[in-house]
């Protein structure tokens, strides 16, 4: 039996035939050490089932591939139009109960050309920044405030080449998380630096600037 | 909940609706539905994900045809409900609200804008602070206010729950799953909540209840180490070790947005005539946003409804 319900698989098929424009790549990266490895692989078979502008690559950690995408953990998704150019949109675990909504709406986004989808104010901000960001938003899969916080910084992402985002299970990732002292989610850490970061589901224009002052 | 959530579309909204609703748990979505049913166009603007409080409740066991249900479940339900009958769901933070002639304007984080002849608030409530030192400053470093988000991330801890309402009740049970302890705080005598949820914490080896204490202060260095608490007769102050505080003390409205706008009482809920109307014609307040005896589920639902019968005749 599939993973996804045959209703959702439906919804799916209907949603992407109907909103995707362009090729989504998505690259996976797996390795030996990891218990949702073979979940995720199974789970991106059943979505690359529901259109056929989406592109399924998988690829070791270790690999070559890899080392391009400076892949730290597995599992790793990283998402791509057919050019391969990474445009800092990744997850790090797999992004399972709220948050794959969160990859179907990205894929959506970037089967419309990778376009943020963030207010022009928003995306004239991140698009003058002279200094990279890096925004690691941690989440659980049972968060409901998690997906737009993790959506808003995939988007601000993909407004700026100084912006990387990305979603990193924290059940999965547990050391990660106790280093960052992450105890609530959306939990926001800035620059990998664990004394910057912010917690909640902000606006958007709160959440920049949030980024923008923690990134200084 | 399912394994694999699907969320919302990503389709585009339109500038009008007939009825716009801010908020999308049971009382935004069935408001919808009736809009839809009455031949009105509906869009629900949601902030994370639709259903509202209920996505962050472990289990619902007063909703009449469901004995037991995960809240996520039952919410998901409500919104396919809505989506069946043709309600959009867009999600985004609902900034401000006016009047522009006979029309209601929202604006939204994303930065777009959005007419509707009718306007809903359905915004409901949010947890309550408790107002001790070291809640604040431990936020996210050990205090919370979401046991289905953050619960795992306590797995095997000693952990305190703040409170004895149904809440309070019903995710100390959750909890009691996944942390190694609970103790319950609870400042009156008597836990309130429903007697099946009281019973199920009392008989619970993993919870110990502790009433007519107040908690005084969270401790701790970088994370929460400890909580201090304090007996209301003798005023004698306890330390309980725990590295999560989960707290649910009531509920706070989330109007803010809606200040100068509509009418309020002083604790910020809105005040609405027996039809839910507020006192600026054409906008409606609905749930447990508004000033009213019983917040539930049923209740949130019931608003919703009879705010859009009376919209459909009045305003349509």
């Amino acid at each position: 039996m599939g993973l996804l319900a045959e209703k959702d698989r439906r919804y799916l098929q209907d949603l992407f035939s109907k909103e995707l424009q362009n090729e989504v790549k998505l690259l996976f990266f797996y390795d030996e050490n990891c218990e949702y490895c073979d979940l995720e692989s199974q789970l991106l078979d059943e979505v690359k089932e529901l259109s056929n502008k989406i592109i399924v690559e998988k690829y070791h950690k270790n690999s070559e591939k890899g080392a391009e995408y400076k892949v730290e953990y597995a599992p790793a998704l990283i998402l791509t139009l057919n050019d391969g150019k990474d445009r800092g949109v990744r997850f790090y675990g797999i992004p399972s109960g709220h948050e794959f909504g969160t990859l179907i709406q990205d894929i959506v986004t970037f089967g419309k050309g990778a376009k943020p989808q963030l207010s022009d104010d928003t995306i004239k901000k991140l698009q003058s920044l002279d200094r990279p960001v890096k925004i690691s938003v941690f989440v659980t899969p049972t968060c409901p405030y998690c997906p737009r916080a993790a959506l808003t910084a995939h988007n601000m992402a993909l407004a700026s080449d100084m912006v990387s985002a990305e979603v990193i299970e924290a059940n999965e990732f547990y050391d990660l998380s106790e280093e960052f002292g992450v105890s609530s989610v959306p939990h926001i850490a800035i620059n990998r630096n664990p004394d910057r970061y912010f917690i909640g589901a902000y606006p958007e224009p709160q959440f920049l600037q949030q980024v923008l002052e923690l990134s200084k | 909940m399912n394994v694999f959530e699907i969320g919302g579309s990503g389709a585009d909204i339109k500038d009008y609706y007939d009825i716009v609703i801010v908020g999308g748990g049971p009382a935004g979505l069935t408001a919808a539905i009736y809009a839809r049913r009455a031949g009105l166009s509906a869009l629900v603007i949601e902030k994370a994900i639709e259903g509202g409080a209920v996505t962050q409740t472990h289990v619902v066991e007063n909703w009449p045809g469901e004995i037991s249900i995960e809240g996520q479940a039952l919410a998901q339900k409500f919104a396919d409900h809505a989506r069946h009958f043709g309600a959009e769901i867009h999600y985004a933070f609902a900034q401000k609200a006016y009047v522009e002639g006979d029309y209601k304007v929202v604006e939204l984080d994303d930065g777009r804008k959005v007419k509707g002849r009718v306007l809903i608030i359905a915004t409901g409530t949010e947890p309550r602070k408790l107002g001790v030192p070291g809640e604040a400053e431990f936020r996210g470093r050990g205090v919370t206010y979401c046991a289905a988000c953050d619960g795992y991330l306590f797995k095997d801890k000693d952990v305190v729950v703040v409170g004895g309402g149904d809440s309070a009740c019903d995710e100390s049970h959750f909890l009691a799953k996944i942390v190694k302890s609970i103790t319950m705080v609870q400042n009156l005598p008597y836990l309130t909540a429903a007697k099946v949820l009281q019973e199920r914490v009392l008989n619970n080896p993993k919870i110990r209840v502790i009433t007519n204490h107040v908690v005084k202060e969270i401790r701790g260095t970088n994370k929460v180490d400890e909580v201090v608490i304090v007996n209301n007769d003798t005023n004698e102050e306890q330390v309980i070790k725990a590295e999560g505080v989960f707290i649910y003390v009531g509920l706070a409205p989330k109007t803010e947005i809606f200040r100068g706008f509509v009418q309020m009482n002083e604790y910020g809920y809105i005040l609405t005539d027996e039809n839910m109307e507020t006192n600026v014609p054409g906008v409606y307040a609905v749930g447990d946003i508004r000033v009213k005896n019983l917040r539930q589920i049923v209740t949130a639902a019931a608003d919703g409804a009879i705010a859009v019968e009376h919209a459909a005749k009045k305003y349509f």
